[in-house]
């Protein structure tokens, strides 16, 4: 027999985390296949709050409702675009290619991970703009900028990491499509609640905004850890199931 | 149940058992498969032939009994365990959106690949892709995205090689290029088989394996197969009834 570690030697885990991220990053560029559908379907989301909000007076303060809204445009956006990262892995048996080197499955998680995290962070930055400028002009939020990007922050990578575990149960059950639909929001719940109390505090301000603010988003990054563990320890149960 | 009992085995199956659910698809699988073998299994489709090479390839686990590839156990071993082992599917296991360069040197990295860049060319040459190495791989013809299959599980000299219907859609220049390739690592390598094609699986092993309804109906030796008897044994499996 021979040697296979003359060929090959036992590479990092850091290197193949590197590898399996830069490969999702160059193909996204290459097919743009999850940004124009997560950012297209983010702006025709604003479209519909146009609609709602048409009859809503010029008294009616957006800034009251503004990180619901925003919230929910990113959470249905996210699970379009995370139903999408996955099944390009399906696609001529790659995802089996990948569960077939000699790498840890976390690893596979975290990179994938990751990787939509950058995708929904960049829809986010074109999102945001959009929104303050179609319903908040004249109405400035009242805590610092950072305080929105933080908050978007914690609760975005609750989104990627659930969201990509998901996916991954989806790709491999029969009708899976439905579970990340039927699984994301019940599971998102707490963490998504903790960012929209975030990012509210930020807007709106008021009597002890900045404290309301820490343990919103400290509540968040709390239910982001926890999360992830658990999807740590199951996500080589889900693709070896 | 018979098989070689030599010391270094390549495959070392001790009662396993796969269920989904109620049903099994693998029900007290045993087989020994000395190093350097090539073994060819068959049997009608249900059989469970996907299942023992998902079981062997560490992509699904057990769910009872003992498995061992290359000496090392699909579950306790299994990141150990990939390294040594490669497979060569009817699916072709690469990304369209990548050239088929930017696909071997993916894969070079998640096997630590030494000199990828001067792997990945060798290999493209043996396949005959060297002209196409930039091309994205969603051009390629099912024949070419066979043999950028055949390299991608070459790529880091794995011990044990593993087809599922390699042959599988192959143009006969595919599947020359692909019995040109076993042939020059046909010493280095212990082969594992998965084929309805019984010529060709019985030209190719050292040892034949029948696989029905989920058990383990004929392991031989090759040399121990009498060519009409085993032909008329799979044709029962199959339910054509003995010819």
């Amino acid at each position: 027999m021979p040697d296979a570690a003359a060929a090959a030697r036992r590479v990092s885990s850091w290197r193949q985390f590197k590898a399996i991220l830069r490969k999702d990053i160059v193909m996204e560029l290459r097919t743009k296949e999850m940004l124009t559908s997560m950012s297209l379907y983010a702006l025709l989301t604003l479209v519909v709050y146009q609609i709602a909000l048409s009859q809503s007076g010029s008294g009616f303060d957006i800034r009251l409702i503004a990180a619901g809204l925003v919230w929910l445009a990113f959470v249905f956006t996210s699970m379009l675009g995370l139903n999408r990262s996955l099944v390009h892995e399906k696609d001529q048996g790659c995802l089996e290619a990948l569960l077939l080197s000699p790498v840890d499955r976390p690893v596979i998680f975290f990179a994938k991970s990751i990787g939509n995290l950058i995708f929904l962070l960049i829809v986010e930055i074109i999102t945001v703009p959009i929104f303050a400028v179609a319903f908040m002009s004249g109405r400035p939020i009242a805590g610092p900028f950072w305080m929105i990007v933080l908050s978007g922050l914690v609760g975005s990578i609750g989104i990627a990491g659930v969201g990509t575990f998901l996916a991954t149960m989806a790709v491999n059950a029969r009708g899976g499509s439905f579970i990340l639909s039927v699984l994301f929001i019940p599971l998102m719940y707490p963490a998504l609640l903790a960012a929209v109390a975030g990012t509210s505090a930020a807007v709106l301000g008021g009597p002890g905004y900045v404290d309301m603010f820490w343990r919103s988003v400290g509540m968040g990054a709390g239910i982001d850890a926890i999360m992830l563990l658990a999807v740590y320890g199951l996500y080589e149960f889900i693709v070896s199931a | 149940m018979t098989g070689d009992s030599s010391p270094a085995l390549a495959v070392d199956v001790e009662g396993l058992v796969r269920a989904f659910g109620a049903r099994k698809a693998l029900d007290g699988v045993s087989l020994r498969l000395p190093a350097g073998a090539f073994l060819s299994i068959f049997g009608p489709n249900g059989a469970g032939k996907t299942t023992l090479l998902r079981v062997l390839t560490t992509l699904t686990n057990p769910s009872k009994g003992s498995v061992k590839v290359a000496g090392l156990d699909v579950v306790a071993d299994a990141v150990e365990l990939r390294e040594k082992i490669g497979l060569i599917s009817h699916n072709p296991l690469l990304y369209p959106d990548l050239s088929a360069e930017e696909n071997l040197l993916f894969f070079s990295e998640m096997y630590g690949v030494e000199e990828p860049a001067t792997r990945v060319r060798e290999l493209l040459a043996a396949v005959e892709l060297d002209h196409r190495r930039f091309d994205l791989v969603r051009t390629f013809s099912r024949g070419m995205l066979q043999r950028l299959s055949i390299a991608r599980a070459l790529l880091h000299r794995p011990e044990v090689l593993f087809l599922d219907e390699p042959y599988s859609g192959l143009d006969p220049h595919a599947a020359d290029i692909l019995d040109s390739l076993v042939a020059q690592v046909r010493e280095q390598h212990t082969f594992v088989m998965v084929s309805h094609d019984l010529a060709k699986g019985l030209e190719l092993c050292t040892h034949a394996l029948i696989l029905a309804k989920g058990r383990v109906v004929f392991f031989e030796p090759r040399e121990n197969v009498d060519e009409t008897a085993f032909a008329a044994l799979y044709r029962s499996t199959v339910g054509l009834g003995v010819a």
